[in-house]
């Protein structure tokens, strides 16, 4: 079977900083992989790289067997892979409905057929838990809120592969459990997800397998367990608490 | 389910719901079509309406780009000028003016795709200053192909001209087809995508909008429709000369029209096309450039207090009327979040 | 003609014209390297300055040498305040509504001034206008002289006030890094007001020494406006240095295109290189070996 979505050796510079090292992982397909590492370490470049909004220095980029590696984001949207941002982005001035329109009217790629964006749109919200928000101008909502528009905009592009920044960060304990069983609901539709997480807790229960990485390279691949108690991986952490919430 | 009543969900913020607007726009169409048969011997008013009407084309053409996408363009008086010119040669040549017109259109639009695709990928601040660089080069290097343009001394045209009402006529039939499209475009998907990218770029193309390919689709709709517009303009002076059509007083026209009518409303250029071409032709006589000071000091009035301009005072007034409390935060050049895309870095 | 006689000709001249085109740059990259504000009100003040100096010529018979310094307080009081009453509120906003606010600005600075002094050309004349100094065994107009001894000597006292002042290195951290600029203690706020004060009164400076060479109209300021744009493009935007080194590239490749071509078209020259540098180098000419070096 081929891996939904595929790195080789992937290197990405700035300058003279190496922000993501030789990085070869291959995603199998419905499955939850967790992507950790400390602050810097190249996880949301690495997201960049695959989503087509940086160019890598070298290496290659494969989704379902077919090379992406420097097409731009819009196409490889549409073509089924779709990344969220750590740090929202709404269209402020769009109602929660619209921004969910867009994605939904751009970024499906042909695979809503017959169902209208608009349907689609809804049926998103409805699924996401933000339909009583739809007429709401996106700038309204509360940060919770936002980090679900961000998911249910990337959901809309009818995605098969979905890449999560931090999806989790800054919520309540509360928040955070319900954006766990979305997550777990996305899934379940068949969704491959990626996605990168602070949160212990949410990564050890949702992740079939988890990479780490520090420095730009790859230190650790393997199940949850097995991961956290790498040497390699509490070195890197050394001053963290691992089970931080 | 949620009652969301309009057809178009995405032409929020519209006093009137679309349907009514086409209505209206329709209704005020027809009973300005009327008037040449009227008084089709006062040619003041003809040229009163010829003039405004073609504001009003441009101001709404310039809109789909500089409004909806919020890509402020300081250079249409280029696709003015090439539309003005290519109507006048093909006018020597021997075609009827009717027929000059889309090919005015299309050489503008042309020129835009050559100009767009790689300003296009800039900035917003930076395309702005872009085009300035654009506008003013390709009014100087007219001015030095004399043997086709004529140079300083410009071009004569036939004489043998339409009537004033062919002209009023024609006019308002292109202010009609701009606000059809403007309209159209504006509660459309292309529309949607515009919309998103104004408001973030990267998030836009990141959700699938081919942001590079609609913004060169809203330029060259515009240029086409200024395009002919310079065309129109041409047959009615039966006269060209680089420095009018090419002129950056020209391309700020357009600028300010649409900006104190209403940044990305369908109405807004319609209002101050009419506000505009009021000022300048109440001013002229006495005094050729006043109008625009009168319209630096309402656009800085705008900017601070209501970047929706005409509009969004009629909007506020009309709600005000019904009893409904004002919207809060308009679109505009000022309205959106501090964390703005893109300031600093160029490219 | 290509004669070597004529080429040092040349050169001379775009040295000189160099020096012209790096003062009337300064306050344009001091406002964007602080603000990152694209000043579109500089062609106003450009043209304010000179007309000021007319002003101050036929009332007191003040030389426009000494109008360009008195120019500097008046219009960096006028920059100021300009801050505080206009600027200051679209700062928060998108980029494009400073833009459009300041080109508003352009557009009232230039009508009022079409309402006072008319339309007609303007020019002053002094006991030295028509002079000129025998340089290399060229005839160098004097005031040509003068506008670039002026322009070595400003540079030089700006870069002083840059390097060692408390005022000059506040304005340097801020360009380089805003958010460390408040780190350290810097009200960005009192700095932006200054750096647009120095700019308006760097514009109104240039505007007195053009003066010296050229007659001018209320609307003579939007050609020098658009080098100015393509002189700190050039330069990298942020730099400082390089506006000195853009100043040269345009001064240089203008001069010498124009025994290529006719001399009417001598603008396109910069509203073209404006438009390319822009978009294939948009960190100025710095970038090319920065590029090449990583
Ligand atoms: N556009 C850029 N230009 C230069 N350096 C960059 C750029 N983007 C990221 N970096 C640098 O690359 C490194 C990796 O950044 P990245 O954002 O990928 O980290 P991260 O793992 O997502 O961290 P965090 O957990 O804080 O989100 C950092 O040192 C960062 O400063
Ligand atoms: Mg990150």
């Amino acid at each position: 079977m081929t891996a939904a979505l595929a790195l080789e050796h992937v290197t990405k510079r700035f300058g003279g900083l190496l922000a993501v090292s030789d990085v070869s992982i291959e995603v199998a397909p419905g499955q939850i992989t967790g992507l950790i590492g400390p602050n810097g370490a190249g996880k949301t470049t690495l997201f960049r790289v695959i989503s087509g909004g940086l160019r890598p220095s070298a290496g290659r980029v494969f989704f379902e067997g077919r090379e992406i590696t420097g097409w731009s984001p819009h196409a490889v949207c549409r073509l089924g892979v779709c990344a969220t941002h750590q740090i929202v982005r709404p269209f402020p001035d769009l109602t929660v409905l619209e921004n969910v329109l867009v994605a939904a009217a751009f970024g499906s790629g042909g695979r809503l057929a017959p169902r209208s964006p608009r349907a689609e749109a809804e049926e998103v919200l409805e699924f996401t838990g933000l339909a009583s928000r739809g007429d709401a101008p996106a700038a309204a909502l509360t940060l919770a809120q936002r980090k679900r528009l961000e998911i249910a905009r990337a959901l809309a592009t009818r995605p098969s592969v979905l890449l999560l920044d931090e999806a989790l960060a800054g919520l309540t304990p509360t928040e955070s459990q319900q954006a766990v069983a979305l997550i777990r609901r996305i899934r379940d539709r068949g969704v491959t997800i990626v996605m990168i997480e602070h949160v212990m807790r949410a990564v050890m229960d949702l992740s079939d397998r988890v990479l780490v990485l520090n420095y730009g390279r790859l230190i650790a691949d393997g199940p949850p367990r097995a991961v956290t108690s790498d040497p390699q991986v509490i070195e890197a952490y050394l001053g963290r608490a691992l089970e931080e919430a | 389910m949620r009652a969301l009543s309009a057809r178009l969900p995405w032409a929020r913020g519209a006093p009137w719901a679309p349907r009514a607007s086409a209505l209206a726009a329709l209704a005020l169409g027809i009973l300005l079509a009327l008037v040449p048969a009227v008084a089709p011997r006062d040619i003041t008013l003809l040229n009163l309406g010829f003039f405004t009407f073609l504001y009003v084309a441009q101001g709404l053409a310039w809109n789909v780009l500089g409004g909806y996408a919020g890509y402020v363009s300081f250079g249409y008086a280029a696709f003015f000028g090439l539309g003005a010119y290519t109507t006048a040669l093909l006018w020597l040549a021997g075609w009827p003016p009717l027929a000059t017109y889309p090919v005015a259109g299309i050489v503008a639009a042309a020129f835009s795709l050559i100009v767009g695709v790689p300003t296009l990928r800039l900035v917003g601040p930076y395309f702005s200053i872009a085009t300035i660089g654009v506008g003013e080069a390709m009014r100087v290097l007219m001015l030095n192909l004399d043997r086709i343009t004529g140079g300083a001394s410009g071009l004569n045209l036939p004489t043998a001209v339409p009537s004033k009402t062919w002209f009023y006529t024609t006019s308002l039939l292109f202010a009609a087809v701009a606000f059809a499209v403007a309209a159209w475009v504006r509660g459309s998907r292309v529309g949607l995508g515009l919309m998103a990218l104004r408001m973030d770029l990267e998030a836009a193309e990141s959700l699938g909008v081919r942001t590079a390919l609609f913004k060169n689709v809203a330029h060259s709709l515009g240029a086409f429709l200024v395009g002919a517009c310079g065309g129109l303009y041409a047959t009615f002076l039966q006269y060209v000369h680089p420095d009018t059509v090419f002129s950056f007083t020209e391309s700020i026209s357009l600028v300010l029209i649409a900006l104190i009518g209403g940044l990305g409303t369908v109405w807004g250029p319609v209002l101050g096309a009419v506000v505009f071409y009021a000022v300048q032709d109440y001013l002229q006589t006495s005094y050729p450039t006043f109008h625009l000071l009168v319209y630096g000091v309402l656009l800085i009035l705008i900017l601070l207090f209501e970047p929706k301009g005409l509009a969004g005072l009629a909007e506020r007034a009309w709600r005000r009327m019904r009893g409904a409390p004002a919207r809060l935060a308009p679109a505009g050049p000022s309205g959106a979040e501090p964390a703005a895309p893109g300031r600093g870095g160029a490219g | 003609m290509l004669t070597a006689p004529n080429l040092i000709s040349v050169g001379i001249a775009a040295l000189l014209t160099a020096g012209l085109y790096a003062v009337m740059s300064y306050g344009l990259a001091i406002i964007y390297g602080v603000m990152k504000v694209i000043n579109l009100s500089h062609a106003g003040f450009l043209m304010l300055g000179a007309f000021m100096t007319l002003v101050y010529f036929q009332r007191w018979h003040l030389d426009p040498l000494l109008g360009a310094l008195l120019n500097l307080p008046v219009f960096f009081a006028a920059g100021w305040v300009l801050y505080a009453v206009l600027v200051r509120r679209v700062m928060t906003s998108l980029p494009i509504a400073s833009l459009l606010l300041l080109f508003a600005l352009w557009l009232v600075l230039q009508n009022v001034a079409l309402a006072i002094w008319g339309s007609e050309d303007q020019s002053i004349i002094t006991a030295y206008t028509y002079k000129a100094l025998p340089v290399l065994g060229f005839r160098i107009p004097l005031t040509r002289l003068l506008v670039f001894g002026v322009a070595l000597a400003t540079l030089g006292v700006l870069h002083f006030v840059l390097g060692h002042t408390y005022v000059g290195k506040a304005l340097r951290a801020t360009v380089q890094d805003p958010q460390a600029g408040v780190l350290v203690g810097i009200d960005t706020e009192r700095i932006s007001a200054v750096a647009f004060g120095l700019g308006t009164a760097f514009a109104a400076f240039a505007g007195s020494l053009l003066t010296l060479l050229f007659s001018f109209t209320p609307d003579f300021g939007g050609p020098f406006q658009l080098k100015s744009f393509t002189i700190i493009v050039l330069g990298g935007l942020e730099n400082f240095a390089g506006v000195t080194v853009g100043a040269a590239i345009l001064s240089f490749v203008e001069s010498y295109a124009v025994l290529f071509m006719k001399a009417s078209l001598q603008n396109v020259i910069a509203y073209a290189l404006l438009v390319v540098a822009l978009i294939v180098m948009p960190g100025g000419v710095a970038q090319l070996w920065t590029r090449s070096r990583s």
